[in-house]
């Protein structure tokens, strides 16, 4: 253990230990998911920062997009992300994420993927190269540590205002709101 | 006529065009109607593999064009007239109402690519056995491929009019 870190551990355990096992839903949209694979195996080996892939939404507290984002799996993105249990971090990954990239005129893609859920961070490029993967996890860290990773929070927050958005572009949607307003606002206060 | 497909396929069908081959492949013109009967012909003839469908909105001449790559699984492509060349069979449609005859009932594998066509071109094959959408989830006024579909100004009434999360409100 880093000897340095000490007095982080002994102040936040729960939060040092969500940094150093952020488990990373395998979930793939778009292109970008071409540089997970080497990301998480030998060559550049994830694991040495504590990221791993995990089969299901609701063992996973990282979420990186890989790409574009097409109607269709902006459903499919939204009920992942809602599984997952907090806390939870959320990352862009490539341009297409941020304003839709190449995509930006597309008649099925969606622009900003943070109108639709919060998103703690991006990585700009297109595409990325797996090293930036690791940066964009080690400032994940310097988020986590100052609080500022707090997008689940905002979720909650502002949920009303982000399940109008996806009802927006989704029409209706076949599950009910998570959150009741109230409910929100009570987990809000108690958890800040 | 050098091909003797070419020329067989010109004493057998009536309205049949052929022009020369681009990459070597025979281009082969066909009336609406002869569609179905000159793949048919085709497959009798060894053409075993239907590659593609594809289809071209020429919106200026007010048509859609069908084209159709035809090859084989078992024998070697040779290109140049007098071999054994892949086949690029043409057919036009009009734009309004556009309908044409369905493959299916000669190649099997032309059911997901008719229905492609129609979700991005919005054109209707006659008895497709399946005709629904494939791809898309969204309904679009005018299907998305067609020239006259505006993207940039679908993008502007669709996806930028999504207002953005007021994270302070």
């Amino acid at each position: 253990m880093d000897r340095n870190q000490l007095m982080k551990w002994i102040k936040a355990p729960t939060k040092m230990a969500h940094k150093y096992s952020l488990n990373a839903v395998y979930f793939c949209t778009g292109c970008g998911v071409i540089e997970v694979p080497p990301t998480i195996t030998s060559r550049w080996d994830a694991e040495r920062f504590g990221v791993v892939p995990t089969a299901t939404a609701r063992q996973a507290n990282l979420f990186l997009i890989t790409g574009y984002v097409s109607v269709k799996t902006l459903r499919a993105i939204i009920r992942t992300y809602e599984q997952m249990p907090e806390p939870k971090y959320t990352v862009g990954f490539g341009s297409c994420t941020i304003n839709g990239g190449m995509y930006w005129d597309s008649y099925n893609t969606i622009n900003q993927l943070d109108k639709y859920i919060p998103i703690d961070g991006y990585i700009a490029g297109c595409m990325p190269r797996p090293e930036a993967i690791f940066v964009a996890v080690t400032h994940l860290w310097t988020l986590i540590d100052k609080d500022m990773a707090d997008g689940y929070k905002r979720y909650r927050k502002n949920y009303a205002a982000y399940r109008a958005n996806q009802e927006m572009i989704l029409g209706e949607m076949e599950w009910p709101p998570i959150f009741q307003t109230e409910v929100a606002t009570a987990i809000t206060e108690r958890e800040g | 006529m050098t091909n003797p497909l070419g020329t067989r396929l010109d004493a057998t069908f009536k309205g049949v065009e052929l022009r020369s081959g681009v990459d070597g492949r025979l281009a082969v013109v066909v009336p609406r109607e002869a569609i179905v009967p000159v793949l048919t012909f085709l497959k009798e003839d060894g053409y075993d593999y239907l590659q593609l469908i594809s289809c071209v909105d020429w919106i200026d001449r007010g048509e859609f064009e069908l084209v159709y790559l035809l090859s084989f699984y078992t024998e070697e492509v040779v290109g140049g007239d007098g071999g054994k060349q892949e086949v690029l069979l043409k057919a036009t449609v009009p734009r309004e109402q556009a309908s044409a005859p369905t493959a299916t009932s000669v190649f099997a594998i032309a059911e997901p690519h008719e229905r492609e066509i129609h979700e991005l071109y919005g054109i209707h094959f006659e008895g497709h056995p399946r005709l629904t959408p494939l791809f898309l989830d969204r309904n679009y006024e005018i299907p998305p491929f067609r020239k006259d579909f505006d993207t940039k100004q679908y993008v502007a009434d669709v996806f930028d009019r999504v207002p953005p999360i007021d994270e302070e409100g």
